[in-house]
């Protein structure tokens, strides 16, 4: 059993690896806050400008396509490929048995593939599966050959013309099914479907106990079917040789680590690699698994036909394919709660069997966000027949739904108000809020008490207290029944993210942003500019940023962990500080008798602070300030150019490092269910987030919009859907599998609150994640409000709803 | 070295797109996205869904949205077709009511939204709230930015009736 430690936070601290306590402005706002800065994305995205990887087109380039296994586990016996190779404009073929890949698996995490973070990323980094075997583990799964052809007709029609004699197996795809006796060992030399994984259980206090503290026990059990993040921009990507040097288009989130993968594999130097990361047309912390087929996997079959064709390459999945590896983890989970009556939980047990894991138990919420002193989880993770599962908006959905769940179904079976009982239990890893408020007194951050102000301010918006009703009483004027849920949680990680930049103030005096950025969305440039200029004291409209390369050296933190902004933020204000510095020190001499310290800049005008009247333009102190000029006739001087790097956190959770997550988040939904077809309908939503300090409020609105539209769609609609017979999934398209559109949701409201007391630069805390693993939790309490019945399996779909009403 | 035989010629259209005429050889299997993105270097056309579910490849052809991943291009002789790049180029306020209320994340679908409203403002220079999301329901958008487009589409449609 392994038991949580926390961490010697202070020891982290005297070091000054990172900064735990309250982050005091040393600035004044102009840009940052504000609502109204243009973001500096819009107007390429808007006008169709914009270019992704799948827009990319090299003069000679080739299209290349996978074959893919057409069973859900299946060995190839014999290919035949001459009538593949023989089709007019196919231009190479590489099969699972040529030099290149033959007993090749893909990389695995970076730092070796012995090395897997125990707690979070599971299984899921370990190299089990080749680059382009002869073996599927899962449909879908890239084996056989891949072809290089003049066009994309040209490659598909190779595929089909492709000999594969299959060998079909038996496989299982449900993973409680998976752990019974007679169910087919999936993986070679196995003697169980259950995967090794350490860290698999968690214990605090003693259940046993706070069981029998109880005045109610209660049981149920809980499953989440799969749904995948199924992003805009198909996987694609376009590789090219030169010479010995690899330069390469990817749809990658994470740019750099896309770099030193395939260097690794390839064994090319590092510094012979270019990395373009145009835009991305999403990716929900996907595109970026070192040992996924369809990320890094595609990366080296590309590299491997331009090397072999010496053209341009441009690999291409379709959306069926898309399906295979882009899912989140599916779980069961079997709860025991004890509670007294006034709502005080006092035990929580749970078991949760995991097919494709994504990393997170279940449980950690309750010990990053509750007093609750006896805890007790076990995890199992198991193989099944299906595609791999990866973070993805976000591996907390587990935590998420366990949370609403357990605090939802104590609030029903006590009769109680479920946001009273979520704040008679608020507070961090087992001790309650008066603890909280020390350790916010202890390290400079305002006292104040986040969740009541998050409850309150929702409550009102949504009209709670004039609304709220037992389950199943409230039958609408048009016959629906009505219903009501409220969750919440703690603000999310904010400890996983290295980035670095540079500022630099070009000789016209405005100033870049050099580091480059795979941009999936969030709109984190505007935010890079507005902290730069703030910290400048320039005008926002004087900043930019064009990240879209990485051979200048640096890389900014991939949106990945709510981390963009958290690790972002602290790298362009060191950064931005480092360059006001230069550029100071520079302009002093521009000026009669004054130090540098006597300057500072205003509106982008540098002025003595003792006499302000005294100004110069950023423009002329910078003037001879240039990288190259070819004259020996003109004096120059160096450029004022700064870099900076910075590690938020530690890697792993907040608690172990002794920072509790002090910003809380609350939710609020209301449903119509129509009992006679079985349809649930969100009319309301209300979304409160303490996001700390928001630097750009509509980007943060927009991530509450869209993170509402999504758990929505994961909630009500969104699955996979396999054949038991046949182990294939039946709604590989956008009709079958079902997103919300611009229909699927009522009004949403949403309510920023900025306490300052994130643990990121100028108090802030991620956003982006949280809504849309928070949100699809949610509908099971409210269809429970509205008909009086739990519905146990998500997505709450009209048959399940129906089912739940005895009515099939 | 294999011998490549070459197509025989067929299939050639005339097209206006964006206010220019064109004349084109395309292939019968080519779809209008595959001319206008691979063959055209009109990009902002986009394969999202790969197959009529999702808007994000919509043009105005003779003043209505089609999806063209799902029209041959060989059947579009004669037509005059409008292009996400021609609204841009014409400054139609939907750009920039767009950019203002951020009606893009990731923005791979923003092109096919803006596409879509501007064939609806084109027929109805003053919609309801209710007549834009029908208009826009059948567009998806992964990163749920469907609220936004609400108030840039009846800005947009304010904007232009002051014009």
């Amino acid at each position: 059993m392994a038991k949580k430690v926390p961490g010697d936070y202070q020891k982290l601290k005297a070091e000054g690896r990172y900064r735990i306590g309250s982050d005091i402005p040393t600035i004044s706002f102009s840009e940052i806050g504000k609502r109204g800065v243009r973001r500096l994305d819009g107007y390429e995205k808007a006008s169709g400008q914009a270019i992704y990887t799948r827009d990319v087109q090299l003069p000679g380039m080739l299209y290349a396509r996978v074959l893919m296994s057409p069973y859900a586990r299946a060995r190839i016996q014999k290919m035949g490929t001459s009538k593949a190779e023989a089709l007019p404009g196919v231009r190479a073929v590489i099969r699972y048995d040529d030099v290149e890949v033959k007993d090749r698996m893909l990389n695995g995490c970076y730092f070796g593939p012995e090395w897997v973070c125990p707690r979070l990323a599971g299984w899921a980094l370990k190299p089990i599966h080749p680059v382009l075997g002869e073996q599927a583990w899962y449909e879908g799964q890239p084996v056989g050959a891949v072809v290089a052809a003049d066009s994309e007709d040209i490659a598909n029609e190779a595929l089909r013309l492709l000999e594969v004699e299959w060998e079909e197996l038996p496989f299982v795809l449900d993973q409680e099914e998976a752990l019974k006796p007679d169910a087919p060992i999936l993986r070679p030399g196995a003697d169980s479907n259950l995967l090794e994984r350490p860290g698999q259980s968690i214990e605090q206090g003693d259940v046993e106990r706070g069981f029998r503290e109880a005045d109610k026990i209660i049981e149920f059990r809980a499953k989440r079917n799969a749904h995948l993040w199924a992003g805009a921009e198909l996987p694609s990507v376009v590789v090219r040789w030169r010479g010995d040097n690899l330069e390469m288009w990817v749809h990658e989130q994470q740019a750099y680590h896309a770099k030193m993968l395939i260097s690794e594999w390839l064994k090319v130097p590092m510094n012979k690699i270019t990395v373009h990361s145009p835009y991305q047309g999403c990716s929900f912390g996907g595109r970026g698994n070192p040992a996924n087929n369809s990320e890094n996997g595609m990366n080296i079959l590309a590299a491997l036909l331009a090397r072999r064709t010496g053209r341009p390459v441009k690999l291409l999945y379709d959306r069926r394919e898309s399906f295979f590896g882009e899912s989140a983890d599916m779980m069961v989970g079997h709860f025991k709660v004890g509670a007294k009556s006034d709502g005080t939980i006092t035990a929580v047990q749970m078991k949760n069997v995991f097919a494709v894991y994504m990393g997170a138990p279940g449980i950690e919420h309750f010990i990053d966000n509750t007093r609750i002193p006896n805890l007790s989880c076990e995890t199992l993770t198991v193989d099944v027949s299906k595609g791999p599962a990866w973070w993805c908006r976000c591996e907390q959905l587990p935590n998420a739904l366990c949370l609403t769940l357990v605090f939802d179904h104590v609030a029903a079976e006590l009769g109680l108000d479920p946001t009273e009982v979520a704040l008679k239990n608020d507070g961090y890893d087992g001790r309650d809020t008066t603890e909280l408020s020390k350790y916010k007194r202890e390290h400079g951050f305002p006292d104040r008490d986040s969740l009541k102000e998050c409850i309150e301010a929702g409550k009102k918006t949504i009209g709670w207290d004039e609304k709220w009703h037992p389950p199943g009483t409230k039958r609408l004027p048009n016959g629906k029944m009505h219903g009501m849920a409220f969750t919440w949680s703690h603000e999310w990680d904010d400890t996983r993210g290295t980035g670095s930049t540079a500022v630099m103030i070009e000789n016209d005096g405005t100033v870049s942003i050099i580091g480059e950025q795979s941009d999936i969305g969030v709109n984190p440039w505007t935010a890079y500019c507005q902290i730069v200029a703030d910290e400048l004291g320039i005008r926002y409209e004087d900043v930019n940023i064009k990240p879209f390369n990485l051979d200048h050296g640096f890389a900014l933190m991939s949106p990945d962990g709510s981390a963009n902004l958290c690790s972002n933020g602290e790298v362009l204000r060191k950064a931005a500080q480092k360059a006001k510095k230069m550029l100071l020190e520079l302009a002093a001499q521009r000026f009669e008798g004054v130090e540098p310290k006597e300057l500072d800049i205003k509106d982008g005008i540098i002025y003595v602070k003792a006499a302000p009247e005294e100004q110069k333009t950023i423009k002329e102190a910078v003037a001879r300030a240039m990288p190259m000029f070819a004259s020996a006739a003109f004096w120059t001087e160096p450029p004022v150019i700064a870099w900076a790097w910075h590690t938020q956190g530690v890697w792993g959770r907040a608690l172990e490092t002794g920072r509790p997550r002090l910003c809380r988040q609350a939710h609020f939904i209301e449903v119509e269910v129509d009992t006679g077809t079985g349809e649930v309908e969100v009319t309301k939503v209300v979304n409160v987030n303490d996001v700390g300090k928001a630097i750009s409020p509509e980007t943060v609105e927009g991530q509450m919009y869209g993170g509402t539209y999504m758990g929505i769609g994961r909630a009500l609609s969104e699955e996979m859907v396999w054949d038991e017979k046949t182990g294939v999934l039946l709604n590989r398209n956008l009709l079958d599998y079902k997103y919300a559109t611009m229909l699927d949701c009522g009004p949403i409201e949403t309510i920023i609150k900025e306490t300052g007391m994130g643990h990121g630069p100028y108090g802030t805390c991620g956003v982006a994640e949280d809504i849309a693993t928070e949100v699809p939790a949610l509908l099971g309490p409210a269809v429970y409000n509205a008909i009086g019945k739990w519905v146990d399996e998500y997505p709450i779909t009209p048959d399940k709803v129906l089912k739940a009403l005895g009515k099939t | 070295m294999k011998e490549t035989p070459i197509d025989k010629p067929e299939g050639l259209i005339r097209l206006t797109v964006n206010g220019e005429a064109y004349k084109l050889q395309v292939k019968p299997n080519w779809t209008l996205y595959y001319l206008f993105h691979d063959k055209m270097g009109l990009t902002g056309a986009k394969m999202f869904c790969d197959r009529g579910a999702c808007g994000s490849c919509t043009v105005i052809m003779d003043g209505r949205p089609i999806l063209s991943c799902m029209t041959l291009a060989i059947e579009c002789d004669g037509k005059t077709i409008e292009t996400v790049e021609g609204i841009a180029a014409a400054n139609h306020p939907l750009i920039d009511t767009y950019v203002k209320h951020h009606c893009m994340q990731c923005g791979y679908c923003t092109p096919g939204f803006v596409v879509t409203a501007k064939a609806l403002l084109d027929r109805n220079p003053n919609p309801t709230e209710g007549e834009v999301k029908e208009a826009l329901a059948g567009n998806l958008c992964r990163c749920g930015t469907y609220p936004q487009h609400l108030k840039a589409v009846l800005e947009a449609a304010e904007n232009l009736r002051e014009r």
